[in-house]
């Protein structure tokens, strides 16, 4: 007794106590946090006001790269909208295909199965998904064309003509990105109570008004989560598209997200401070359309149940 | 006891000696990182050459680091933050300018450039110099020519590679061939994805008209003279008229399915494996085609640079000159003898005469050398930052959505703004 009193009273009674234990098993999350999260985001706020080569010291230039990113740099609002058609393209295609798909595997046999073939994709590493997809949309051996020119039908440049690269690229992120929304809406769909379908099935619903009038709205929380999160990764992301073109960005830029713009600004040109410039308003559109969406989403859907 | 407190006092004198013997020896030896986008394999014959340097010079240990070409500056500059940089660095000579300004190269000692402007050609010191000071020592030199198959030519009924452009034009087009699909198969002419595909092109072309891609003050572009005009226009004439596509590139030649482009020397090494004894009877190379001028062309180097930063300076140095200066007798040099083996040029001209460049292939690109038809790439400022510009201007005119006058207008004005910025 007297031992577990001066336990309490001393040293390791303050190191245990609810105010100091959770900081100290956090400690080395939050100091990882701090090094390679907060001071990058701080020093790179700090860099967008300045012009830096890395090889010099920084030179304080004010608002200029924001200024000349946003009313001078003629190739900024070229791959700002590619961004958003990348970001939409794939929320529009990526998350009603792997709604459908999950709500059919998860009334299927070997869920367990087809759940593992649609998440491959995404362990897979990205250049080896580039590398086989150029193979496949190769324009004049690649095995989509052949196929297509045994039907007698034409050679798209999937790849090659500045209209049709970024749908491409859109397709084949999609492809990449099933497995995990699908086993995301897997997860929505399993706690969805089947008490529900009965009494629907009772009231005469047939199997698309289940879809629709229970299964969707009962996904919202899911969707929201899975709409967030895929706009995130669409805004910021660029690895395919560096991997399959071999870092240009073409044809005609039409592949070249802001993302890799920034990239090619930072790592190619030595332009630190408008790359840095570039990565806040990026920011900055990613925060105002998640907020938008989050606002949205919860008054029609997640709120409402 | 006594044995077993002799024992452990022999160990402790003998672990103390042996580090005492190490220390002085880590303080004797002095380690010299070189840096280069050259793999292993490549770097094959100049590793046995530091093991040799080592060998006669015990107090010297050389690291070899790569890095690959698409990452190397980003390498360097990682490195020089970290305080982690090479001694030595084997650079593109276009990225000297940012380099130099930033004071991250070293100038090379008075002998070494003595040594340096008698044994090396005019084009390649040009490379290496910068507002009049000379860098390093250049190592790799790439000339463009016009680079053909053939048998793909003979087929179709011709002899000899065209002389002006208007040849080239009629020549691709009766090679271009499409498939069931209307896709070109066979193209008589390509280009490529990457920006040396189109800009190192458009400038060999340039020199090739007998105008020089920029002004001698580097900070204006000629991309809006005739000549330039005129060459982007016969280039998008290629993609308008169904002759090649962006479907067609520079690797289909290796392929066998294109006929001709514009390229560098070093691809040898690429077309000798794909068409391994039929080479010669199959890829041949020549002046490129103008309206009939003298010949001109584009070269550009690499070079060895010291980093401004190294504790080994005179060392690294001493061993560079060693490197490029025939040893025990050889002919070739250690760098000489990597490039030969790469299939690629010396910028040292003893090298040169000794490497194995007499074939039908190289003669066409030793001869543009020699005569001083190779002319120096610019060392502009943000030279890469530009030619990606250029590159996307270029790529407008070739799809038709842009005039040629309108792109190397637009393309002169953004460059030209970039130029501006060099301190």
């Amino acid at each position: 007794m007297a031992v577990a009193v001066r336990k309490k009273g001393g040293f390791w009674g303050w190191f245990s106590s609810k105010t100091v234990a959770p900081w100290v098993l956090l400690a080395p999350t939050l100091l990882f946090a701090v090094v390679f999260f907060l001071a990058p985001l701080v020093y790179a706020f700090y860099i967008s006001f300045t012009k830096w080569d890395t090889m010099t010291s920084p030179v304080w230039t004010g608002l200029a790269n924001y200024k000349y990113v946003l009313t001078t740099d003629p190739v900024f609002w070229q791959t700002f909208w590619n961004t958003l058609y990348f970001a939409f393209g794939s929320i529009l295609i990526g998350v009603p295909l792997s709604v459908v798909l999950a709500y059919m595997f998860t009334r299927s046999r070997g869920q367990v199965a087809w759940r593992s073939i649609y998440w491959l994709p995404m362990v897979t590493n990205v250049v080896a998904v580039a590398y086989i997809w150029k193979f496949v949309l190769d324009d004049r051996y690649g095995l989509l064309n052949r196929t297509l020119a045994l039907l007698g039908l034409g050679a798209p440049g999937w790849l090659t003509s500045p209209a049709l690269a970024m749908t491409t690229v859109v397709l084949i992120f999609v492809w990449m990105q099933l497995g995990q929304n699908m086993l995301l809406f897997s997860a929505g769909l399993a706690d969805i109570d089947e008490s529900y379908y009965e009494a629907a099935r009772l009231d005469g619903a047939n199997e698309p008004q289940l879809f629709f009038w229970i299964t969707l709205p009962l996904l919202m929380p899911t969707t929201l989560f899975v709409l967030i999160t895929n706009f995130i990764a669409g805004l910021s992301y660029f690895a395919l598209m560096l991997a399959l073109t071999d870092g240009t960005g073409g044809p005609m830029r039409s592949t070249t997200v802001t993302g890799l713009y920034m990239y090619q600004m930072a790592f190619n040109d030595l332009r630190m401070g408008r790359a840095s410039a570039i990565a806040y308003i990026l920011f900055a559109v990613i925060l105002v359309i998640s907020l938008i969406q989050l606002r949205a989403l919860r008054r029609g859907g997640v709120e409402a149940h | 006891m006594s044995i077993i407190r002799k024992t452990l006092t022999l160990a402790a004198t003998l672990v103390t000696s042996t580090s005492l013997v190490t220390a002085s020896f880590a303080q004797d030896v002095k380690t010299i990182t070189i840096a280069t986008h050259y793999n292993d394999e490549q770097m094959a014959p100049l590793t046995e050459c530091f093991r040799a340097y080592e060998t006669a010079h015990p107090d010297t240990k050389i690291v070899f680091q790569q890095a690959a070409y698409g990452d190397f500056l980003q390498t360097i500059l990682t490195s020089r933050i970290g305080g982690t940089s090479p001694d030595i660095y084997n650079i593109y000579s276009i990225w000297a300018p940012q380099l130099a300004s930033a004071g991250a190269l070293a100038v090379p000692p008075a002998d070494i450039l003595d040594w340096v402007k008698t044994a090396y050609g005019a084009g390649s010191v040009g490379a290496a110099t910068i507002g009049g000071q000379l860098w390093g020592i250049p190592t790799e030199l790439s000339v463009y020519e016009l680079i053909y198959n053939k048998k793909m030519l003979a087929e179709a009924g011709f002899t000899a590679p065209p002389k002006t452009w208007d040849e080239l034009h009629d020549m691709a087009a009766k090679i271009s061939k499409k498939n069931d699909q209307g896709v070109i198969e066979r193209a008589g002419y390509v280009y490529g994805p990457s920006v040396s595909n189109a800009v190192h092109v458009f400038y060999a072309q340039m020199y090739a008209a007998g105008v020089s891609p920029y002004t001698e003050d580097g900070n204006h572009t000629n991309f809006t003279s005739p000549e330039a005009i005129k060459i982007l226009e016969r280039q998008a004439a290629l993609f308008s008229e169904g002759i090649t596509s962006n479907t067609n590139v520079v690797d289909d030649i290796s392929g066998g399915t294109a006929a001709m482009a514009i390229m560098a020397n070093w691809n040898k090494a690429d077309f000798q494996t794909a068409f391994t004894t039929e080479f010669d009877n199959t890829i041949g190379a020549a002046p490129i085609p103008n309206d009939g001028g003298p010949a001109g062309t584009m070269l550009y180097s690499f070079l060895w640079a010291v980093d401004s930063n190294s504790k080994v300076q005179p060392e690294a140095w001493t061993l560079l000159k060693w490197l490029d200066t025939p040893q025990n007798g050889k002919p070739v040099s250690c760098t000489g003898d990597m490039l030969n083996k790469l299939g690629a040029f010396s910028g040292n001209l003893s090298d040169l005469a000794a490497m194995d460049v007499k074939d039908g292939f190289s003669l066409p690109f030793v001869e543009a050398i020699s005569s001083g038809a190779a002319k120096t790439q610019p060392n502009i400022w943000q030279a890469s930052e530009n030619e990606r510009t250029l590159r996307g201007y270029i790529e407008q005119v070739w799809a038709g959505t842009m005039t040629a006058t309108d792109a190397m207008t637009a393309a002169d004005a953004e460059i030209t703004a970039v130029l501006a910025e060099q301190p």
